[in-house]
């Protein structure tokens, strides 16, 4: 995934796909980035970006089972992909390179002046 | 979990979302959203949950969750798919030659005769539209009342004319037209062309094509303009330009020269002319008229106005004009003077009296187009007949795309995208078809210069492109949705038999055969009349007779004493006008009883120099002298409109004076058989009233005699025209429009039988096709080959006898009516016509069917029924 940038929505949601391994959905999704970060979310924000991460070949998906709670109607359970995986340990890598190049004094923020 | 019961999800919300959602995400989407709606209605309760609910379908309409009906790469599939259809098209047709030539070449020759019939109508209809300024261009009219009502005039007087010319509202053009009828004189030779005189301003008015000259050439009152064939006429391949010419203009000559030529003209042409003169040479600018006078001088005067505006400030001044004319000429006062637009004068041409548009003949219009229906449906029929056939071949493809999933509307788009393929050729053979055989046809038969230019003339695009939407859907669309409705499961397992009813396919053949019949009897029946009528007897004798015009009755007896000093002539008498032209009409009166009647003034040995017969009484030149003041002949006609029971001596009032009857003569024929004998008063009279001079010559001299005479005639009249012509050519004009006609008619009834022949020759021989292994299993048993063509052909002659029997029915009431509009003197739909159109058909069904023989013959059963 050369030159692809995930946005930070993205890259939440991509994370939490992750954490939820086998059981990612819009809902759960959604439930499980209120209850880690307390951002709330709106649902249909998290379905485009389920949608767009899939066409990215982030994420795959297949329909999972029916519930009473749905009326019937089916979930999508997307789970990552491996090219999904490496985005993220990019990311991650990318994130920790910068980090460590910090100036030490740029973390004290009672550094007086 | 009672309140998943009571509670569900806004009803109109979830239809909202249902309608526009992407079909395929609708689950998901709509599956979150109920799991939301349910986990708000237990944490928050029902009505935070159903605005949530409200709220998410809002936020989920999203360009990506929206159904669209065509995904962005629908159009391509599009073409790829059409792509596909005509491919598969042209292999279909190039796969059956025969039938494929037999559907182009019979939609082609129906193209080729409606081609022929919309140019026609375009240059009646059309008229005057290939004019560039035809916008611009304006008509002075006015409105008088007069017994018959209110009545729009569409010359207007001098005076108008004059008006405008002085005024300065006029600026972009203004000029008078006015056809005239001069003997041109050029060489010594003289001729007799259209004229037409223009101001100059006419050419800026009007656009022609210069073939040489310039176009300002009118501004010198002295020069006139000549058409192309016209000066071809008179010069040949000698330059034009410059050359001398004199007209003959109110029995005085006057010179010109020429200074253009035109480019040749089209039919679409408003005015037809081959000489165009400048107005002033008719009516001088200067004249000595009294005022009077002056507004009873009227001519087509047109104007060119740029802008509207123009047009109304002019309008609202000739309530000025229309004042000045009810003064001075009270008895017939204007209402109104106005402008028409220059192309409204075509569709008001029946509203306008003395317009530039007189009488045009629907009679020819309804010929042609119903003869261009005629072949169109019968073409269309062969059609749809021929393709409901052919698809037996194609069943097996439509059920196994049927069972893929195509859709009905998909099999019909592309059973008429294959069919545009044929339309278009239809098309496009067509017209090499009328521009190479049909126009030049139909030009010599009917005296036009009909073109097909595809160049310069845009409306026959659209046309074409209309017909050829036309075509497609009337001949395709019915054979397409009935090959598309078959049920797959039925045609794979070969249950479906196209055409196995057939009563279609049946209708349809009959109904092409009645047309053909009702064709034919038409063309026979115009044949034989025509062959009736030239053995009909006239009525009087016209051998070895010449008509010579007078164009001066002064010197009349100069020219019949130098007349009949000719070797060659026997004799020579005088009339006012000859059998054969124009005889004065007039009102008579015979014993209280108003009878209109032809009246002609001759020398009193005309009647029996024509031997023309009497029946009763005494002839002219068996009276005295004394007597030719009071006595006329009548014909036998007048004797029964008048009903008259004893003629003789009976009286009759002409122009008030009394004339009394001496003798009755035999009705004879002044007029082409067109028109019943009219009634007809004889009356002799002396040299004074003599336009022509009937001379008798031995036989055998027509030609020297003619030269001779001719030379004589110039001598006397050296500025008039000779219109000599021979007594028994007096009907050539008449004659040879019935043959016209006749030609017409017989190429069309051909036609029909063509396309009907090869549209039952297609039908016969893919029937045989289809049912070859049939007719082996009988042969195998021993059946003859004439027994199993019989059996082929016995339903064909079943319809054609059906046909024969409607049509002989139809063509009997039709064909009846339509020589009654054409001839008073008819053979009537008799036994012929019927007998031989009916015979025709069923050889022709006969040969059709029997054609076939030899496929059968040559159908080998061991070969055949092996086969699969």
């Amino acid at each position: 995934m050369k030159g692809y940038h995930l946005g930070e929505l993205e890259e939440l949601v991509l994370l939490t796909v992750g954490i939820l391994d086998q059981g990612a959905y819009g809902v759960s999704v959604l439930e499980e980035i209120k209850a880690q970060t307390g951002r709330k979310v709106n649902i249909s924000a998290v379905h485009t970006v389920l949608n767009r991460l899939e066409d990215k070949g982030l994420l795959s998906s297949k329909m999972g089972g029916a519930t009473e709670e749905r009326g019937g109607r089916r979930k999508r359970l997307f789970v990552l992909s491996s090219a999904g995986r490496m985005a993220l340990e990019d990311v991650r890598n990318m994130r920790n390179k910068l980090f460590d190049q910090l100036p030490p004094f740029a973390l004290e923020f009672s550094h007086g002046y | 979990m009672d309140t998943k019961k009571t509670y569900e999800p806004p009803k109109v919300a979830s239809n909202f979302l249902e309608w526009y959602c992407n079909p395929e995400k609708l689950e998901e989407i709509e599956g979150d959203a109920y799991e939301l709606f349910y986990m708000n209605l237990e944490e928050r309760g029902p009505n935070y949950a159903r605005w949530k609910y409200i709220w998410h379908v809002i936020t989920f309409f999203r360009w990506s969750n929206i159904r669209r009906r065509k995904p962005t790469y629908y159009t391509n599939t599009h073409t790829a798919m059409f792509k596909s259809y005509f491919k598969l098209g042209w292999r279909n047709l190039r796969k059956q030659k025969l039938t494929t030539f037999i559907s182009v070449f019979g939609l082609s020759t129906a193209v080729a005769c409606s081609l022929v019939a919309y140019l026609f109508i375009e240059q009646i209809w059309f008229k005057g539209m290939n004019q560039e300024n035809k916008e611009e261009l304006h008509q002075l009219v006015y409105k008088i009342e007069k017994e018959e009502g209110i009545i729009t005039n569409g010359t207007i007087a001098k005076p108008v004319y004059d008006w405008l010319n002085e005024t300065s509202q006029i600026q972009h053009g203004l000029t008078r037209v006015m056809r005239g009828s001069n003997v041109l004189i050029h060489n010594n030779e003289t001729y007799f062309p259209r004229t037409q005189f223009v101001d100059s301003d006419y050419m800026e008015m009007f656009s022609y094509g210069i073939q040489s000259g310039y176009a300002g050439a009118l501004e010198d009152p002295n020069q006139v303009i000549l058409s192309s064939e016209f000066a071809e006429r008179l010069f040949g391949d000698a330059p034009a330009i410059g050359q001398e010419i004199s007209l003959i203009i109110a029995e005085e000559e006057k010179f010109f020269q020429v200074a253009a030529v035109l480019e040749p003209m089209k039919d679409i042409e408003i005015f037809e002319f081959e000489v165009l003169a400048h107005f002033d040479a008719i009516w001088a600018k200067n004249a000595d008229l009294t005022l009077k006078d002056q507004w009873k001088q009227e001519a087509w005067t047109f104007i060119r106005v740029k802008d509207e505006s123009e047009l109304v400030a002019l309008n609202s001044s000739f309530d000025q004009i229309k004042a000045d004319q009810n003064q001075i000429n009270p008895d017939q006062p204007y209402l109104e003077v106005s402008t028409i637009p220059f192309t409204e004068l075509v569709p008001m041409a029946s509203k306008i009296d003395n317009g530039v548009i007189g009488f045009m003949g629907q009679g020819p219009i309804i010929l042609l187009s119903v003869i261009a229906a005629f072949i169109m449906i019968l073409a269309i029929f062969n059609y749809v007949n021929i393709s409901i056939l052919m698809a037996t071949k194609r069943l097996k493809e439509i059920g196994v795309r049927k069972v893929i999933g195509v859709k009905r509307s998909q099999l019909i788009l592309q059973y008429l995208s294959e069919n545009f393929l044929v339309c278009l050729g239809a098309i496009v053979f067509g017209c090499l078809i009328a521009g190479a055989f049909f126009l030049p046809g139909f030009n010599s038969i009917a005296f036009k210069n009909l073109q097909l230019d595809l160049l310069g003339n845009w409306m026959i695009w659209a046309w074409l492109g209309g017909l050829l939407f036309f075509l497609t859907i009337a001949s395709g669309i019915y054979p397409a949705i009935y090959i598309s409705s078959f049920q797959p499961l039925s045609i794979l397992k070969g249950k479906s038999e196209v055409g196995k009813k057939g009563w279609l396919t049946q209708t349809l053949i009959t109904l092409q055969f009645t047309l053909a019949v009702i064709g034919i009897v038409a063309g026979i029946a115009f044949v034989q009349t025509n062959a009736q009528n030239a053995d009909r007897e006239w009525g009087y004798s016209s051998e070895n007779k010449i008509i010579l015009n007078v164009p001066d009755p002064e010197k009349y007896e100069v020219l019949e004493n130098q007349i009949r000093n000719n070797s060659n002539v026997i004799s020579a008498v005088g009339s006012q006008a000859y059998i054969g032209n124009w005889i004065n009409q007039n009102d008579m009166k015979v014993a209280d009883k108003e009878i209109s009647a032809q009246f002609l003034l001759s020398e009193s040995n005309y009647l029996s120099e024509m031997e023309v017969e009497s029946v009763s009484g005494r002839t002219l030149d068996q009276l005295a002298p004394a007597e030719f003041e009071n006595s006329i002949l009548v014909n036998e006609t007048f004797v029964q409109e008048s009903g008259l029971l004893d003629p003789i001596e009976q009286i009759v009032e002409i122009d008030s004076v009394d004339h009394r009857i001496v003798g009755v003569v035999k009705d004879f024929h002044t007029i082409y058989f067109q028109s019943e004998v009219a009634p007809m008063v004889i009356k002799a009279s002396d040299s004074k009233d003599f336009n022509y001079l009937t001379l008798s010559f031995l036989e055998g001299n027509d030609t020297q005699t003619m030269e001779e005479v001719r030379s004589i005639w110039r001598g006397i009249f050296p500025r008039d025209l000779f219109t000599g012509q021979f007594q028994n050519q007096v009907f050539d004009q008449a004659i040879n429009d019935a043959e016209g006609v006749q030609n017409i008619l017989l190429f069309a009834s051909g036609l029909c039988i063509i396309l009907a022949a090869m549209g039952l020759f297609g039908l016969v021989s893919l029937n045989l096709k289809a049912r070859i292994k049939d007719y082996c299993v009988r042969k195998v048993y021993g059946a003859s080959t004439p027994g199993l063509a019989v059996g082929l052909v016995r339903r064909y002659l079943i319809l054609g006898s059906i046909a024969a029997i409607l049509g002989g029915g139809l063509a009997w009431f039709a064909v009846s009516g339509f020589l009654d509009s054409f001839f008073a003197f008819h053979s009537g739909v008799g036994v012929i016509p019927l007998g031989t159109s009916i015979g025709l058909l069923l050889i022709v069904v006969l040969l059709t069917g029997f054609s076939q023989i030899f496929r059968l013959e040559k159908a080998n059963p061991s070969v055949v029924l092996k086969s699969e």
